[in-house]
């Protein structure tokens, strides 16, 4: 089990002094569905950004942690009593990643020359890899110099191969399209690039699968997307709570996903803070009265 | 200004004749060469791209005097290709070819078109001669030259008879290296009726190293000449690749990739001449600055009065990995044709923080995100290549280059 926890958590982009966040407070935890609204610019995607840990943007107080359980990497991994907690704000993007982060982006770049194929199993790779650097004792080093002397024979292969080895990954990957019924050429092809908008967001989908993480936070995952894809989406997302046990923070703007991947929890934001919190019943609430009746139930009507 | 005086101190006739006897060479050719040496005084260097208050590529600093050493060439070359095309030495061509060099030799680089290729001709010792009969399709002619003189000196020519086809890979890389060495090479391509030729170049010679090079073919009707111009090695080099499109429905292809660091400097030329009817061009160029490595690209792209139903098109893309290099792109469009569909685009540019970010949040360490990431970025370029060990090779040294870097 892991929670992700929002305290107090300030933000502003880092050229400029524009503040964005203004006290963000949520918890969310393996196994459960978050939605988080908010009309445009009301900071959720800047919440999403800045628990990745993108660089434009300044944490100016507060913090965002993740508490982890004794188990949360299997049986491999031993994570002591003062290891539990992380702060993620003191982390660069892929070490969040290692402890179990994902985000899912709005606008997923495109990258030329790259396949999915070899991004992908060269980040599950550096995510295992990173892993056991974070949680290394002094057990832990002994037995990586023991595998160090292992990988100097003929018999192992390239040292760069990882702990996933190419015909696995395959494996692991083909099934996962599968499920989201994607097409296999995707494999070969460069990462998003001619990628139609839709085909983007069934990638990242397809990604956190993979990547298997305790908490993911997909930003506007639903939007663009015609009724079949936002099917395979929805059906990708829930496996990924109902299978893995994954945490999901969705960001969305329309009531319509949520139909889909039926939330635990619905938070509205505005104006760079949680204004209400509620169960599933403030989502339809929302699609019939808007923002603005938030807005006036928090601020009081004048 | 003239650069003549430079060598002239420290060459003479009487080496010209010795390399010329030494390779059996006919009365004609001496005399090609003694007239380039003659020609030295007159001659300026090559043209390089000037903007305000700045000479990018300063070639009259070299020390051409103790650079070049004539009569001491040496070096480990391979010249193989399927049995179906002649690939011959220099020596071997001048005495089963002359009439094929005779009618080609000279006639598409002028040997005097300035002191640098003029110096070529006079005191090339090495080359080779890639004959390509008619209706004959030759894959993979590598030739191979591990430069092991202070200087040395290499010409190559490439014929192609109608409807025939070769591709081809020529390296360079420095076997004993020196303080200072230079490479000089000319290569000519005849590409005749409904042929195809890709030649690929793969330029690795030591840091120390000095480079100038020129490279030009001319593409007869339905013919299409491809270049593959890959440039890692030297501190300087200096290169022109062109084609002129001189028959009907001519193509070229000219694609490069260079990656710079230290204190390399690339200055390249990319140029085709179109000078008939429906003929296409395709400039690619990447490449890659990091340290306080320079650039230097000038395109250009040249549609004659007659040269109707042009297609011509340019790209160069610079990846400037640290702040401290530098790039200068020049990409020329020159139409005199108005039935002409052109396009032409130079950026210079950094790695891209969204990119870096979106692989790193997804556990990829910044190191090799980015590592991917230019690896990517050649990948169009590698594409292009049909000879295996040019693709390969030319990939691994760029790969090896960045696991280098910190």
């Amino acid at each position: 089990m892991a929670r992700l926890e929002l305290r107090n958590l300030h933000a502003e982009v880092a050229e400029g002094d524009e503040k964005i966040l203004e006290g963000v407070d949520l918890e969310v935890q393996s196994g459960e569905i978050h939605a988080l609204m908010g009309p445009n610019g009301s900071g959720k995607s800047t919440t999403a950004k800045v628990i990745a840990g993108h660089p434009a943007y300044e944490v100016t107080e507060g913090e965002v942690l993740l508490h982890l359980e004794d188990e949360e990497f299997g049986e491999d991994i031993e994570i002591d009593e003062d290891q539990r907690t992380w702060n993620l704000l003191d982390l660069e993007p892929n070490e969040r990643a290692a402890l179990g982060i994902f985000l899912g982006f709005q606008y997923p770049a495109e990258i030329e020359g790259v396949t999915m194929t070899n991004f992908l199993r060269t980040a599950l790779n550096a995510k295992i890899e990173e892993r056991e650097e974070l949680f290394e004792d002094e057990e832990g080093e002994e037995a990586e110099e023991e595998d160090e002397g292992f990988e100097n024979s003929p018999m192992e292969g390239p040292a760069d191969d990882g702990e996933v080895g190419v015909a696995e990954f395959q494996g692991i990957l083909q099934e996962k399209m599968e499920q989201l019924e994607m097409d296999e050429k995707f494999a070969q092809r460069y990462l998003n690039a001619g990628f139609s908008g839709g085909e983007k967001k069934q990638n990242e989908v397809l990604q956190a699968a993979i990547l298997e993480p305790s908490i993911a936070v997909l930003d506007e995952i639903d939007s663009g997307l015609d009724i079949d894809r936002l099917q395979d989406v929805s059906n990708g997302i829930n496996a990924l709570r109902d299978e893995q046990g994954t945490g999901i923070l969705q960001i969305t703007h329309y009531q319509r996903i949520l139909d889909y991947v039926e939330p635990d929890h619905v938070h509205v934001m505005l104006d760079g803070q949680i204004a209400k919190s509620g169960g599933p019943e403030l989502a339809e609430k929302l699609e019939d009265k808007g923002y603005d009746w938030v807005r006036d139930e928090v601020y009081g009507t004048a | 200004m003239s650069a003549g005086t430079q060598v002239h101190a420290n060459l003479t006739e009487e080496q010209v004749r010795e390399i010329s006897g030494d390779l059996e060479e006919p009365e004609w050719l001496l005399e090609t060469r003694l007239e380039a040496l003659a020609a030295l005084e007159e001659l300026d260097m090559p043209d390089v791209i000037r903007t305000p208050g700045r000479d990018w590529t300063n070639l009259h600093d070299l020390d051409f005097e103790s650079l070049v050493d004539p009569l001491n060439a040496a070096e480990n070359k391979d010249q193989v290709g399927p049995e179906e095309a002649e690939v011959l030495s220099w020596s071997d061509a001048v005495q089963e070819h002359e009439e094929l060099l005779k009618e080609h030799f000279g006639s598409i680089v002028d040997p005097q078109e300035n002191y640098l290729t003029a110096l070529s001709t006079a005191l090339f010792s090495t080359g080779t001669v890639i004959y390509v009969p008619e209706g004959v399709d030759a894959e993979d002619v590598a030739i191979r030259t591990e430069q092991n003189s202070r200087s040395l000196f290499n010409y190559t020519l490439v014929v192609t008879e109608e409807s025939s086809s070769v591709t081809i890979l020529e390296r360079q890389s420095t076997g004993e290296e020196a303080e200072e060495q230079y490479y000089s090479g000319v290569v000519e391509i005849a590409a005749g009726e409904n042929s195809y030729v890709q030649y690929g170049s793969l330029q690795n010679l030591s840091e120390e190293a000095y480079n100038f090079t020129v490279k030009r073919g001319v593409a007869d009707t339905y013919a299409t000449i491809d270049w593959i111009e890959g440039n890692l090695g030297t501190q300087l080099t200096k290169t022109e690749v062109s084609t002129t499109l001189s028959g009907d429905s001519s193509e070229t292809q000219i694609v490069g990739a260079f990656y710079g660091h230290n204190d390399q400097h690339f200055d390249l030329d990319a140029k085709v001449w179109h000078r008939a009817e429906h003929t296409t061009a395709d400039l690619v160029t990447r490449g890659v600055t990091d340290d306080v490595a320079r650039s230097v690209y000038e395109g250009v792209q040249d549609v004659g009065s007659d040269a109707w139903d042009t297609s011509s098109y340019q790209r160069e893309n610079t990846l400037m990995l640290s702040d401290e290099s530098e790039a200068d792109a020049s990409p020329k469009l020159i139409i005199n044709n108005h039935d002409t569909e052109a396009s032409h685009s130079a950026t210079v540019g950094q790695i891209d923080a969204e990119d870096l970010f979106y692989m790193t949040s997804r556990g990829v360490d910044p190191r090799s995100a980015r590592n991917m990431l230019v690896e990517g970025f050649f990948v169009p370029v590698l594409e292009e290549i049909d000879v295996d060990e040019l693709r390969d090779d030319l990939e691994g040294l760029i790969g090896a280059r960045l696991r280098q870097r910190d």
